[in-house]
């Protein structure tokens, strides 16, 4: 854990909580994104640069507009209080869930270590050591994703193309006039 | 009514006013800035997300880390420039064929695997040099256009809203 | 103890923004937060997953850089997930202009109380 990490850990989960306890739906939009832009930099410390990628245009950019586009059609609630009221019930509920999920932490590998299960799997070591000759391309994760995993991407190509035409069902559109 | 305007905290009137004014507020006013910024930025952003479409296979990117940046520039124009314009300027058909076009051209590439005698998606069956290698550029082109297309799609079709208010706003 | 906790940040950084998630799913009466919550709970998972596959000092699963890599299923996997999670979000956001449209509020505690027929 070098500083580097703590200190974007720390952003993130700050920025989660300003998401969760601003009352101003457009506040709460506005620090969601500066969140998902701390992700991105998380996955660019994980060395996932793919996702970090797509979280960067995804999370930052596209998520946070459509937020915008929905609240410039229907209501931005206006209110004095900066923060909601904590709902006691939903609390906890969720510290029960953190709680749960927190009994499980001893029992995991600790993160980043060569011994754990996802690094020493037979499924990694193959994607790696074949990907290049199989597929012929050196990014490993354009391999799985086109290559050996080619049919489960070809299905969320779909699931996309099903949520355009869903949007264009739910809005009563037969095209985007 | 009263009940369906008082939750927000204002009373019927004034909230009705206030969505009036927004209504009168809607059409977007330029900002030089903004416009001068979007106009130098744009080209070299679609360029990027070519870039990281077509270049997926060798570094860090793909279909849908590039689908995305590409479809940003289009949010990034219609914001600027008004989503009127933008979307006059695109034609609807023109973004629904685009992803149509996406998802055929993926399954495309799966068949033409299939009619050469391999299994659905075996790139290694076409009989072209290096046919792994540019049957995934090609997957990776159709998950970019379907991506973009559909993420332009789903902004223009919130930015509209839903087609009932449209005509009661009409009426 | 502290050792514990501190070799597994991430996943505790993950449980808590499951946690975050899951409150303001259940928490709060706004329906676009609601929706900001499920996304939020989304990253968590990704972070979830993206952390078991990291392993220190290894580099990126691009075979032009020197060994040994991280590996790059669940990358695979939470890159589609992303993708697809902004579609969801989109319907969901659709679905909410639809539901201000009907009964012009977007507390949800309150879109019961209005009643369709009124």
């Amino acid at each position: 854990m070098t500083p580097v990490e703590a200190v974007v850990l720390a952003f993130v989960v700050g920025a989660a909580l300003a998401t969760a306890l601003l009352r101003d739906v457009l506040a709460s939009i506005i620090a969601f994104a500066a969140y998902s832009l701390g992700v991105a930099v998380v996955w660019l410390l994980l060395r996932a640069p793919d996702v970090g990628l797509t979280e960067a245009a995804v999370g930052a950019g596209v998520t946070t507009v459509l937020f915008l586009l929905t609240i410039a059609k229907t209501v931005r609630p206006a209110s004095e209080d900066l923060f909601v009221d904590v709902d006691p019930t939903a609390l906890g509920v969720s510290a029960l869930l953190v709680a749960a999920l927190g009994t499980t932490l001893s029992a995991l590998p600790p993160v980043g270590s060569s011994s754990a299960p996802v690094a020493t799997s037979r499924v990694t070591a193959y994607y790696l050591e074949n990907a290049y000759h199989e597929a012929g391309v050196k990014n490993a994760v354009t391999a799985v994703l086109a290559a050996y995993r080619g049919f489960d991407t070809l299905g969320e190509a779909v699931v996309v193309f099903a949520g355009f035409v869903g949007l264009l069902v739910v809005l009563d559109r037969g095209v985007l006039a | 009514m009263s009940a369906v305007a008082a939750p927000d905290g204002d009373d019927p009137e004034e909230s009705e006013s206030q969505r009036q004014r927004e209504r009168a507020d809607r059409p977007y006013v330029e900002s030089p800035i903004i416009m001068a910024t979007v106009r130098i930025v744009a080209p070299f952003v679609f360029t990027l997300g070519a870039f990281v479409m077509f270049h997926g296979a060798d570094s860090a990117g793909g279909g849908f880390q590039g689908g995305v940046i590409v479809g940003t520039v289009i949010l990034m124009v219609a914001i600027a420039f008004g989503v009127e314009p933008t979307r006059d300027w695109l034609s609807a058909s023109l973004l629904t064929t685009l992803v149509v076009v996406g998802v055929a051209l993926f399954m495309g590439v799966g068949l033409t695997a299939l009619a050469f005698g391999g299994a659905f998606l075996e790139y290694t069956a076409i009989p072209v040099h290096h046919a792994s290698k540019y049957g995934i550029e090609l997957v990776e082109v159709g998950i970019g256009i379907v991506v973009s297309g559909a993420v332009v799609g789903l902004f223009f079709g919130l930015a509209s809203g839903h087609a009932g208010d449209d005509a009661e706003a009409e009426s | 103890m502290i050792d514990v906790v501190l070799d597994r940040a991430y996943f505790v950084v993950a449980f808590l923004l499951l946690g975050i998630g899951a409150h303001m799913l259940i928490g709060d009466r706004n329906l676009v937060k609601k929706v900001i919550g499920m996304n939020v709970f989304q990253t968590g998972i990704f972070l979830f997953l993206i952390a078991s596959a990291y392993v220190a000092g290894a580099s990126a699963p691009l075979l032009t850089e020197p060994g040994p890599y991280v590996s790059p299923l669940p990358h695979v996997l939470i890159l589609t997930a992303i993708v697809v999670g902004v579609s969801l979000t989109a319907v969901a956001l659709g679905l909410i202009v639809r539901i201000y449209g009907e009964y012009g509020t977007l507390r949800a505690d309150l879109v019961g109380e209005v009643d369709g027929g009124e």
